[in-house]
Order: C-alpha cells, then sequence, then structure tokens
C-alpha cells in the first residue's frame, strides 16, 4: 500500500487502470470502518459503493504520491456525513456535550497510581466487552480513535476526513480513549 | 510547575509519540510529580495498546465479494446512452489469414501475443448482461496481465492452437513465430479462476494490453460496452462469443476486431 507506486489516475489509461486496481484493495478496510459508522450493512455496503463511484469519478483529484487509502476515506466519511445531514442528524454537536462532562473523572488519579493499568487492561478486557465499550461511544470519538489507533491514520489525514481542526482531533482521540479507559475499568471488580 | 489544564491538551500527542521534544519534557517531570496527569498518560496508552493488539478482532467481517464485484463494475465515465455501435463491423476488405502482416503491421498490433486457456469463468448469457460480463472479463483481464508479467511464460502458436483446438474445438490460426511482423507470440497459461472453459489471448497493441475473451456455446447480440475505464467489443460468430476487452477508443476497437476475425474460423 505504499503511495509512491500509485501514478498519477489521470495521465494515462494504463495509470488509470491501475488507480482503479489500488483503490480496490482498500474495499475490506473500507467496509469495515462503513460498518463501524453506520452499524446496518446493507448501509455498509451502500456507502463502501458510493464511494468507490466517487473515488473513480473523481480520480483525477487524487494527487499522486499521497495517501491513496487515506483519501478514500476521505471520500467515504464526506459521503457518510452528507446522508447524516440529509437526515438532519448532528450527532456531533450533541455527543460533545455529553462528553465534556463525562470526561476528566477521578478515576484517572487511581490509574496514575496502579503498577501497570496497560497490562492488568489487556489481561482482563475481554474481546467482546471492548467491542461494547467502542460501539457505545458516541459517534465523534469512536470515529477519531478508531481512526487512530486501529486504522493508524496521522492526526492530519483524520482531521482532512473529519473536516475538523487538528486541535479538535486530538481532543477527540483523548475524550474517546478516556471514555473507553473508564468503561473499562468500571467492569472490573475494583481492586488495584 | 504548570497546571494541569495545560499539560492535558499534550497527554494524547505524546501517548502517540507526537509531541515535540520540548514539551515532552514539560510533561514528564509533570506527570512525576503529579499522579492524576499521569493516570491519564497511561489510560490513553492502556487504551491504545488495547485496541491495537485487539484490532483484528476489533475490524469485524471482510467486505462481502458481491461488494467487491459491485465495486470492480462501477464504471468511472458516464457511458454514451445509445449502443455507440451499430454496423456488425466496418468493412475491412480481405480478411484471409494471409493479411496478417499486411493488416498487422499498419496497425502496429505489435510485440506480443499471450494466450491463456482455461480461463475465468463460465458466464451465462441468459444471468448476466452484457454490462456485467464486460465487467468480469476486464477484471480478469487485469488480473492476467498483472500475473502474466511475473510468469514471463512462452510457447509457440503451433501449442497454442492445438490447446484451443483441443480444448475447445476451436480452431484458430495463428501466425507462425518471427514470421508474423510485428505480431509475436510470447506465451500461454492457464487463468487461475477456472470454473469453467473460456479462451483467453491476450495480446499487447502498441505496449498495450488487449484480450480476447472466447466463450464457448454461447451467443449475444453484438455490442461495445465502456466499462471500468475499458471497452469491450462484443460480437457472435459459429456459436461463440468472442469479447475483445482493452483501453481503447471504439474506432481502435474496431479494427482489432476486424482484425482478430482473421484468425477465426
Amino acid at each position: 500500500m505504499g503511495p509512491a507506486r500509485i501514478a498519477s489516475p489521470g495521465a494515462d489509461s494504463d495509470a488509470r487502470a491501475a488507480f482503479e486496481t489500488d483503490a480496490l484493495e482498500f474495499v475490506d478496510s473500507l467496509y469495515r470502518t462503513a460498518l463501524r459508522l453506520t452499524r446496518v450493512p446493507s448501509d455498509a455496503e451502500d456507502l463502501v459503493q458510493d464511494t468507490y463511484l466517487k473515488a473513480f469519478r473523481g480520480a483525477d483529484s487524487f494527487k499522486p504520491g499521497t495517501n491513496l487509502r487515506a483519501w478514500l476515506f476521505t471520500i467515504l466519511h464526506n459521503t457518510a456525513r452528507n446522508r447524516a445531514r440529509d437526515r438532519a442528524r448532528d450527532s456531533v454537536t450533541v455527543d460533545s456535550e455529553v462528553v465534556d462532562q463525562a470526561a476528566d473523572t477521578p478515576q484517572f488519579a487511581m490509574a496514575g497510581r496502579v503498577d501497570d493499568p496497560e497490562t492488568l487492561l489487556l489481561r482482563n478486557t475481554m474481546t467482546p466487552e471492548l467491542k461494547a465499550a467502542v460501539d457505545e461511544l458516541p459517534d465523534a470519538f469512536r470515529q477519531a480513535v478508531w481512526l487512530r489507533d486501529v486504522e493508524e491514520f496521522s492526526y492530519a489525514e483524520i482531521a482532512e476526513m473529519l473536516n475538523i481542526p487538528l486541535g479538535t482531533v486530538m481532543s477527540r482521540i483523548s475524550r474517546g480513549r478516556r471514555m473507553l479507559f473508564g468503561r473499562l475499568q468500571h467492569l472490573r471488580p475494583v481492586n488495584a | 510547575m504548570p497546571d494541569c489544564s495545560r499539560i492535558d491538551p499534550l497527554v494524547t500527542p505524546f501517548v502517540d509519540g507526537e509531541l515535540p521534544q520540548d514539551e515532552q519534557q514539560t510533561l514528564t517531570q509533570h506527570i512525576t510529580a503529579c499522579p492524576a496527569c499521569r493516570g491519564k498518560v497511561m489510560a490513553e496508552r492502556a487504551i491504545r495498546s488495547v485496541m491495537q493488539a485487539r484490532r483484528a478482532e476489533l475490524s469485524g467481517p471482510p467486505a462481502p465479494a458481491s461488494l467487491k464485484a459491485r465495486c470492480a463494475r462501477l464504471d468511472s465515465r458516464p457511458v454514451p446512452a445509445a449502443p455507440s455501435v451499430k454496423s456488425e463491423f466496418p468493412s475491412v476488405p480481405s480478411l484471409r489469414a494471409p493479411a496478417w502482416r499486411n493488416r498487422v503491421a499498419p496497425f502496429a498490433l505489435a510485440a506480443t501475443l499471450l494466450l491463456a486457456v482455461g480461463g475465468a469463468f463460465i458466464y451465462q448469457a441468459t444471468r448476466s448482461s452484457s454490462r456485467v460480463l464486460a465487467a468480469e472479463l476486464t477484471v480478469d483481464h487485469e488480473k492476467c496481465f498483472r500475473l502474466n508479467r511475473l510468469l514471463g511464460t512462452h510457447h509457440s502458436p503451433e501449442t497454442v492452437e492445438a490447446s484451443m483446438a483441443s480444448a475447445f474445438d476451436w480452431k484458430v490460426q495463428l501466425p507462425d513465430e518471427g514470421g508474423q511482423g510485428e505480431l509475436n507470440l510470447v506465451g500461454s497459461r492457464p487463468c487461475l479462476s477456472g470454473e469453467g472453459k473460456m479462451a483467453h489471448i491476450m495480446y499487447t497493441y502498441n505496449g498495450q494490453p488487449v484480450s480476447l475473451f472466447m466463450l464457448p456455446r454461447e451467443t449475444r447480440a453484438s455490442e461495445l460496452v465502456q466499462v471500468f475505464g475499458h471497452h469491450a467489443r462484443i460480437w457472435s460468430e459459429g456459436g461463440r462469443t468472442f469479447v475483445l476487452v482493452a483501453r481503447e477508443s471504439a474506432s481502435e476497437m474496431e479494427h482489432m476486431a476486424a482484425l482478430v476475425r482473421t484468425t477465426i474460423r
């Protein structure tokens, strides 16, 4: 997936073919993220298909040498956002308010005192409960944490995808992670 | 010592290794003395680790095959509404076999002819539209050329003709090796996604890949389909369907199709 080998899609037909083939390699990764955004398989499929349609038609706007996967993710998120807007939902605003109140609870002082919360969490957290905790996160924070920790995009790439300032990317990742920690912490008998 | 509210925004970039050196120092000094901020760092680091460790399980199922197929079929450009080809073929005088050299050279149908027997799929005429067929063959075309670039096999025209005759009862006349002007047969190999039997002959035309697919026991209406940045020229003859796939203009497609017909008996 090295972006360097991706030629300019508009240059000629061969480069375009290569571009389309390269783009199609990310269908799994896009689908999984779409599923996380929509939570409904048929909606996720729809979203991915729409993403590819836009990507192929807008291939000329892709800058060779940049990250093709990030570019596709941006289209995916833009498309999802437009759809959400069409449905007149703006969950992000609401979510932010909820989390503003939820964040920064005293649990972190405790985390700072236990020997190794990382090892504890890795050892004690079952995948289903982690999954459930991720799913329960408000959209805005789930997206940010997911794009950073699972998909490993840079802050700048995430800012572009979510169409938010860099500082907001960091604060959403921060809050998303802390919320997750709080929830997973809560699931365990506390005696550490 | 800076207060916690000024340290807080540094925690996430610190955990992600994105904090400049001087700020790293500030933060490190602070958290040595402040359990609350140290707790935030450890909490975020723990979450990051557990997310990364469980990435595979968290990721969920891969995209369904049907979705992949639909995406691969998406046309990247608008298609002219009306069928762009009315006539069966533009008139090409004298399509007999000896005309190969003369016919090939002007078109520079050049350099290489690759061949694959076996093949992609049996496409059921009744079940898939021309557009779907064209899309699927275009994917095979791309895939086979990519594979062939790695394999670089070489077979004689006789081998290819013999395998076409035995596998498909298809008498195809290929120019002799070295005696065909700019057209060279360089290889044959079976397509890998073989379920049914379909012949796949690969050419290059001015260095660009061109595929000819032959579907036995099938007839379809003559058509030029634009899909996935390619043209697919479809026609039937003698109870067989032929599909020529390339990234060429409609008129070049017609030239090539007419040319290819000289090899079909």
